[in-house]
């Protein structure tokens, strides 16, 4: 579950002010958010996932207020709670595909068995590059790579920002499917910020700023 | 995984960089090692080889030559003295012990020295097998030299003539071996040990054979074989005509030392030479070369702080997106640190551990070679606490180098890294 309450968001002290709508999400509830770019969607992906300190309001995880936790507190309950997806590279390069995922889970301080883990690269067709530096990887598999990473801690919510701007038609609807699943599978909340229209109809509810 | 892995995994996916890092503080840390060894084995060789010996007295010339030569045989000598004269000299009351010795001639490279039985207590040298020798053409050998030549009890060899080897000048006397010494790390090692009256009878023998030997061999080795008869008279056995090369002298009172050199070179045609005065001047002249290489030593080491401070620095500019992602992932700022602290000291630590094995085995295989040529050169053990010197030095670079790498993760802002890298 997660709220938000009148979260505004001011970068310099005489810069823009954004003000965000309330969001209101309860468990397995997903959500949309849509705006053109410069509106402040990936700001308020950072709020949500604690990444920016909000000039007022609040985002409630679990019954966790964000902004009243310490840095530690906020770093561990990010690396437990919150799976990031980004547009483009969401991986470490020095490290291989299967390290990735380790490495999210060290961080995480989540066991998962390491059939778990094969059992999600094989669902999104990692399964033959897990020993592969992410250097070697595709963009399609590198995307699947950041949804892995994203999800492999079996997180509360799931933040994705423009998961889909740079793919074609197919593999944006590749890509909704696999974050709309992994979100099941783990029952966790997902919200994608996108200025891509075409994942409207993925989505019960959605919000435009 | 954790933050060792991923460090491990950070330095693999960079080894141009790493191998530079770690090659170039290997070489300042094998410099630093390195010339601390050999100060050390330099100096405790010199004087580990003074034995009991508080002066020599020898011919007039350079009083280091001297030294060099009569005590640790490294150079040629400076000429003859008369025995007679020497004898003389060594009955003062303040002198508790005086060896004559007398060389020139070697065999296969090492040198033969003519002495009385008391030349081994100076080294405080035991005999392992054997006896000492008691006859004239009777030898012991050091260990060394029994080692390196394979020679055993009851073998028998030629002397060559002058103090390096050579296949012309052979003498036909035979030397035969009668003893061998057991190991004392000292110059002695690496001598053969026989009467001053073999000595006298090797050459003695051979200007009865050729009389113009004598005189030939004056002109053409004037500096290596200086315990030549000069006299022609050989068969005069008389002390007054028979010369050594040098007296190495011991006192009985530390009051000597004021008085004995300055009453030899004053009142006689010899010399006297102080051994610790003479190398203490010696130490004086090669310090300026160890200091030079310890500050180079020391610049480089300097450089590679800043080749592993850019290394590093490099490092996280260029993965700042990488860490950026592990801040999302749970990562601490402290855990990120970590990350490059683990890396530097890596580097650092394998740096070290390739400095301290190559100076450890390198340089005993260098003076294995230098040994086979040289055959004076003993190598000590490096000093604990020069390496824990130096590896105190190697940390604190990579300390600092670490703690200037990581400022970047300190004012790093990962909003906008993750906005910025869209």
């Amino acid at each position: 579950m997660i709220y938000s309450n009148h979260l505004t968001f001011q970068y310099e002290k005489k810069g823009n002010l954004f003000s965000f709508p309330n969001i209101t999400l309860n468990e397995q509830e997903n959500l949309l958010i849509l705006g053109k770019s410069g509106i402040g969607k990936t700001t308020l992906l950072h709020l949500l996932a604690g990444l920016l300190k909000p000039t007022e309001g609040n985002v409630i995880i679990n019954d966790t207020d964000l902004h009243k936790l310490s840095n530690n507190q906020l770093d561990k309950f990010r690396g437990e709670n919150i799976g990031l997806v980004f547009q483009k590279k969401h991986a470490i390069g020095s490290l291989n595909v299967l390290q990735n995922l380790q490495t999210r889970l060290y961080f995480s301080k989540k066991k998962v068995k390491n059939t778990a883990i094969e059992d999600l690269l094989k669902q999104l067709d990692l399964y033959d590059f897990k020993h592969s530096k992410v250097t070697a990887l595709s963009e399609g598999q590198l995307q699947r790579l950041g949804i892995a990473s994203a999800v492999i801690h079996e997180p509360q919510v799931i933040l994705a920002d423009e998961p889909t701007s740079s793919l074609d038609d197919e593999n944006c609807d590749i890509v909704m499917k696999l974050l709309i699943e992994q979100a099941e599978r783990t029952k966790a909340n997902l919200i994608v910020i996108t200025h891509d229209y075409r994942v409207k109809s993925c989505f019960q509810n959605h919000i435009i700023l | 995984m954790n933050l060792w892995k991923i460090s491990i995994q950070n330095i693999k996916s960079k080894p141009l960089y790493t191998v530079l890092s770690v090659v170039i503080l290997a070489l300042s840390i094998i410099l630093l090692l390195g010339i601390q060894q050999l100060k050390n084995s330099f100096e405790y060789q010199m004087e580990n080889n003074l034995g009991d010996i508080d002066m020599v007295i020898g011919a007039k010339g350079s009083p280091l030559q001297l030294v060099l030569a009569s005590i640790l045989h490294l150079d040629n000598p400076t000429g003859n003295i008369s025995y007679h004269d020497a004898k003389k000299a060594s009955k003062n009351p303040l002198i508790k012990l005086a060896i004559p010795i007398s060389y020139g001639d070697n065999y296969k490279g090492f040198r033969i020295v003519g002495t009385t039985k008391a030349f081994p207590n100076l080294y405080h040298a035991e005999i392992e097998q054997g006896l000492p020798f008691e006859n004239p053409m009777e030898v012991v050998l050091g260990s060394t030299v029994a080692e390196q030549l394979g020679l055993k009890i009851g073998d028998k060899f030629l002397s060559s003539h002058g103090l390096a080897e050579n296949t012309e000048d052979i003498h036909d006397d035979e030397l035969t071996v009668v003893g061998i010494l057991k190991p004392t790390q000292k110059v002695i090692d690496r001598l053969i040990i026989t009467s001053l009256q073999s000595i006298w009878d090797v050459h003695d023998h051979d200007t009865h054979n050729d009389g113009t030997h004598g005189k030939h061999d004056e002109h053409e080795h004037e500096d290596d074989h200086v315990h030549h008869n000069e006299n022609n008279h050989v068969d005069d056995h008389l002390d007054e005509d028979k010369e050594i090369t040098s007296l190495l002298v011991s006192f009985r009172s530390p009051t000597a030392f004021l008085t004995l050199p300055r009453k030899i070179n004053q009142q006689t045609n010899m010399q006297a030479a102080m051994p610790k005065f003479e190398l203490n001047r010696l130490y004086e002249f090669t310090g300026v070369g160890f200091k030079t290489i310890s500050i180079i030593a020391y610049l480089i080491l300097i450089i590679s702080g800043i080749i592993m401070f850019t290394s590093l620095y490099k490092m996280v500019k260029e993965r700042t997106f990488d860490l950026a992602i592990l801040r999302t992932y749970g990562a601490s700022h402290f855990q990120l640190i970590k990350i490059v602290a683990y890396e530097g000291f890596t580097i650092a630590l394998a740096a070290f551990a390739i400095g301290f094995v190559f100076v450890k085995v390198g340089f005993k295989y260098v003076f294995k070679v230098m040994d086979a040529s040289d055959k004076v050169y003993m190598l000590q053990e490096l000093p604990h606490q020069e390496v824990l010197q130096v590896g105190l030095l190697v940390f604190i670079i990579t300390a600092v180098s670490v703690l200037l790498a990581i400022y970047p993760i300190l004012k790093m802002n990962i909003s906008t890294i993750l906005s910025h890298e869209k």
